[in-house]
């Protein structure tokens, strides 16, 4: 009996005009999103493998240990994901790389101190120079979010009420069918007609995806389109839930329309931005860039001055009774020779380095590099904690939870970004983990990381230095897609119960 | 009668559900969004009245002339909270610097708490008006030909003695008035909450700026009961219209305006004339080379500039392209030599300013080339939707597009002027107060004020005539389509 009303159902639908224009809409989107793909991908590809190799050859021309923990591993660089066309995630927000900040040199006391490379994530904000109107990326997540959403409604707002106003409702119901027989019925009728120009519109978008050579599908990227069609169709079938509920307990299509209509607007439409930033409000704030910069700042001259003041005691207990500076300026106005011979005895203490010297400064190096990297790390941890957050909250909307789904699945997006930091933390310390083991294996060294003179002078095989990879496992997007796909499932069981219970108590 | 007719329309309107629903979306979303637009209006004001200060700070620290750090903040608009345009997005500080001239590309966003947030979409009231009303109005419209034709309604009020124009008439003054009516609930509430507020102040312009994005509103609205009008007529079947008009709505204001920009790139690639004006400003700056050697050759002074063969007792400097800002204590021997770098200064100063205008204009000509004409391309393919004459008609009211953001750097422009004129005034570029403070620092006391002031109301109603006279001329189409149909109509 089921089958028979799927087909009616099927059937029904078919004819009308509201499939046909389903039709040509999403044939028409998946199109233009496959075509600017093939533009704009290429392009995307190519810089990358560019930048990575240029990274790459620039850390294997440095033949010394030092040159390596002077310089650091070069810029980290974001793998482009081959199915950016299905979730752009925003990318032009997040950076594609990380940074180098600089360095610094100091001199003083001690003679001359230089810095080694520390981590640093940069910040990117191209609205700043971009006068050209903001627009939303047709990819399929906005297919997805904004079409199998309102596409389901047109489907579902006259199921139950326009049958009911006709009269065929109760003619139905007379026959042995039972009510939830009828609704599975509908659900699933609808639900294979919305399906079938979607599939359709993917089947053309990936045809024209495929005539492309650099983008390479793998695999797993086969295993990942099939989920993402499973969130689609789960997605969709909120939508036909929602439907059907408000239709079973309206009295006329036209109310149910508009209030479907409307709850749809607010939901996909506002509530994906509006949710995430009215929430930022209640927050507390981060750090701005004026009061991160003053508190490092702070810290850093902390160090600077302690590793000051060691290094003076160090050289007055080597070679006592040196004069300060001030005195030194003093003694230039009464007897000039006799203050050259002072300044030349210090000139000579300050150059001359021991092994307590040495430790002293290879001990400041790595406290800056630390010092600096805590900073940067907790600021950003911030940040993503605010946005992590943000987000959390607008999965009250289906259409955000399917968002962030897809880009989990497609790789791309905050998620991903989170990914590659990721990749990049354990890449550092394998980088420095090198660098020791390195140091350690030469018995000539001093084993002071961080300066010149105290670290292993060997040159180093250029094949042996690590390499940064970002690969991303299927099981990494899948890890962070289980919530959103969790909730998706919670929220298709509860629309539907709640579409059978409103039909159950419904007065036909 | 033509009163009786509207007086039934409104009342059918009011008393139906979706008015009620329509109204309690919109309030709703206006209210929750209105919250959150203010407070950001406010923290923004706080970080401009905070850079401010900051500015003003760094003009005192300046003790020699070529210390001069000078920085111009961009105000928030009020009216942003309407239409944010161009308004948040663009960077605000601008910096005053004799030897380059500020364009609209070269304000600087620091300051950006957390920038991950750009990853959620920036909304505005004037967005919400954009999508819900418009499907309000479609929704209104879809039945109101069919709807009667189907029931019967429509063959009953005919054979009364009413002309069909003037039931048309009464049907689209009825649904108007119903849709102006949310629009301005929630004007009246967005201006409670403002005046809850007390440090955001509307002067009267931004009351007829308001005025002008009601209107706009309301024509907006009118052309798309007006496209479910005639939809409706057309079809007869309100099953058939509404499904034309819903996937209409879907294509002009969800789709066609992100399609367009997303899918057709007008201009293509400039990044060949970007590097060719890169290459004419570098050949300009070589002159610069040439005459310094030339200068120097001539002159007593030697060795490396800025510091030459003069002794200094104290120097600091700091150094940006081309720029040099130097504070330094002269020793005495060196003395004689000081007019001669007080002339080498003048010299080069006076050349920076004479350069930096020359490569602005090819820095503005290939900005208009690449950028602005990718924006204006952008702009014209969105106008084709309503949707788009919409938003960029209400940003030009507001003031917060790309002409409201280049009134505001043409002022920069002026004022970077006014320093100058300023600077030749003391005889800035030739005095020894330019790097050296040992004979007194700078006193700052009469450096001219910074003043912007935006254009004024009927400024921002020419620019926002085109595209409302569109808007007109699409509504006046439609009516005609309308109307020719519905006469012809059989009953």
């Amino acid at each position: 009996m089921i089958w028979h009303i799927i087909k009616r159902e099927l059937f029904d639908h078919i004819n009308s005009l509201r499939f046909i224009l389903t039709f040509l809409i999403l044939s028409a989107l998946m199109v233009t999103n496959a075509v600017v793909h093939l533009q704009t991908h290429q392009d995307r590809v190519r810089d990358y493998s560019e930048d990575v190799t240029n990274t790459s050859n620039e850390l294997k021309s440095r033949t010394q240990l030092y040159s390596l923990a002077e310089k650091g591993p070069g810029r980290l660089y974001k793998r482009p994901s081959s199915l950016s066309f299905i979730a752009d995630g925003g990318e032009a927000y997040l950076p594609r790389r990380t940074y180098n900040e600089g360095s610094w040199s100091k001199s003083g006391i001690g003679g001359r101190v230089k810095s080694n490379w520390w981590l640093s994530y940069g910040s990117v904000n191209p609205d700043a120079k971009d006068f050209r109107p903001q627009a939303t990326k047709i990819d399929w997540v906005f297919i997805i979010t904004y079409l199998l959403s309102f596409i389901p409604l047109l489907f579902t707002f006259d199921a139950l009420s326009g049958e009911r106003e006709q009269g065929t409702l109760r003619l139905c119901l007379a026959n042995p069918i039972s009510r939830p027989t009828l609704l599975i019925g509908k659900f699933l009728g609808t639900l294979i007609t919305v399906l079938i120009p979607f599939i359709f519109a993917v089947l053309l978008n990936l045809a024209v995806i495929s005539t492309d050579s650099w983008t390479q599908l793998s695999g797993a990227d086969w295993g990942r389109l099939g989920l993402i069609l499973l969130i689609a169709t789960s997605y969709a079938g909120i939508f036909i839930g929602l439907g059907l509920m408000v239709s079973a307990g309206t009295r006329e299509p036209r109310v149910s329309l508009v209030i479907l209509l409307l709850i749809w607007v607010a939901t996909v439409v506002f509530m994906p931005s509006t949710l995430g930033i009215l929430s930022t409000k209640w927050m507390t704030p981060v750090q701005t860039d004026d009061q991160f910069d003053a508190s490092k700042d702070a810290a850093l001259r902390q160090i600077s001055t302690d590793f000051d003041d060691r290094m003076q005691t160090i050289k007055e207990k080597k070679s006592p009774n040196l004069l300060s500076m001030s005195e030194l300026e003093k003694l230039f106005e009464t007897s000039p020779e006799e203050a050259m011979a002072a300044a030349r005895k210090m000139q000579e203490a300050w150059e001359t380095e021991g092994d307590e010297e040495m430790a002293l400064k290879a001990e400041y190096i790595n406290k800056d590099v630390e010092i600096r990297e805590r900073f940067n790390r907790q600021h950003l941890d911030a940040q993503i904690a605010q946005v992590q957050r943000a987000r959390d909250i607008t999965r009250f909307s289906p259409a955000a939870i399917v968002q962030y789904a897809l880009e989990s699945m497609a790789g791309t997006g905050f998620n991903r970004h989170l990914q590659f930091l990721e990749h990049v933390h354990r890449y550092i310390k394998q980088f420095r983990e090198f660098i020791v083991e390195t140091d350690r294996a030469d018995i000539q060294s001093r084993h002071l990381i961080g300066i010149p003179k105290g670290m292993s002078e060997k040159p180093i095989a250029s094949e042996a230095i690590p390499e940064f990879e970002d690969k991303v496992t299927f099981s990494d997007t899948f890890n962070t897609a289980t919530l959103d796909l969790l909730l998706l499932v919670l929220l298709l069981g509860v629309f539907l119960s709640g579409a059978f219970i409103v039909f159950l108590r419904a007065e036909v | 009668m033509l009163r009786n007719l509207i007086r039934q329309e409104i009342l059918g309107h009011l008393m139906s559900a979706r008015f009620l629903a329509a109204v309690v979306i919109t309030l709703l979303l206006v209210v929750a969004n209105a919250v959150v637009l203010l407070e950001d209006y406010e923290q923004r004001l706080a970080r401009y009245n905070h850079q401010e200060n900051v500015h003003r700070q760094k003009i005192q620290e300046a003790k020699t002339y070529s210390f001069l750090k000078l920085f111009v903040e961009r105000p928030p608009n009020p009216l942003s909270v309407f239409s944010s345009g161009l308004d948040k997005r663009l960077g605000s500080t601008f910096e005053i610097y004799h030897g380059s001239v500020p364009m609209i590309s070269s304000g600087s966003a620091r300051g950006l708490e957390n920038p991950f947030l750009n990853l959620f979409t920036k909304i505005d009231l004037v967005l919400i008006f954009q999508v819900v009303l418009s499907l309000m109005a479609l929704l209104f419209a879809y039945d109101a030909i069919s709807g009667d034709w189907e029931s019967g309604t429509l063959r009953l009020v005919i054979s009364h003695p009413v002309r069909r124009g003037s039931i048309l008439f009464a049907k689209y003054i009825g649904a108007m008035l119903c849709l102006l009516l949310p629009v301005l609930m929630s004007l009246i509430l967005v201006l409670i909450l403002l005046s809850l507020n007390s440090t955001i102040y509307l002067s009267g312009e931004n009351f007829l700026r308001i005025g002008g994005i009601v209107l706009t509103t309301s024509t907006y609205l009118s052309v798309f009961y007006l496209i479910g009008l005639v939809v409706s007529t057309i079809t007869r079947r309100t099953a058939t219209s509404l499904m034309i008009c819903m996937f209409l709505w879907v294509a002009l204001v969800l789709v066609y305006p992100n399609w367009s920009r997303f899918s057709i790139n007008p201009v293509g690639d400039t990044s060949a004339e970007r590097s060719s004006t890169n290459q004419q400003v570098e050949q300009i700056w070589e002159e610069v080379d040439r005459e310094e050697r030339q200068f120097i050759a001539n002159s007593p002074l030697e060795g490396e500039s800025p510091r030459f063969n003069l002794s200094y007792s104290d120097w600091s400097s700091s150094w940006g392209d081309r720029r040099r800002q130097i504070n330094a204590k002269v020793q005495k021997e060196s003395e004689p030599l000081v007019p001669h770098l007080q002339k080498y200064n003048e010299t080069m100063e006076t050349l920076y300013i004479r350069l930096a205008e020359q490569t602005a204009l090819i820095r503005k000509k290939n900005l208009d080339n690449t950028s602005l004409r990718k924006a204006t391309w952008d702009e014209r393919l969105m106008k084709l939707s309503p949707a788009g004459l919409y938003t960029f008609a209400t940003s030009a009211w507001a003031g917060t597009d790309l002409e409201g953001m280049s009134d505001f750097v043409r002022a920069v422009q002026d004022y970077r002027r006014t320093t100058i004129n300023y600077l030749h005034d003391k005889k800035a570029f030739g005095s020894r107060q330019w790097f050296a403070s040992d004979q007194g620092t700078v006193d700052w006391w009469d450096l001219p004020q910074f003043r912007f002031a935006p254009a004024n109301a009927w400024e921002n109603a020419t620019r926002a005539l085109p595209e409302l006279l569109l808007l007109l001329l699409t509504n006046l189409a439609l009516f005609t389509v309308i109307f020719l149909f519905f006469t012809k109509i059989e009953v």
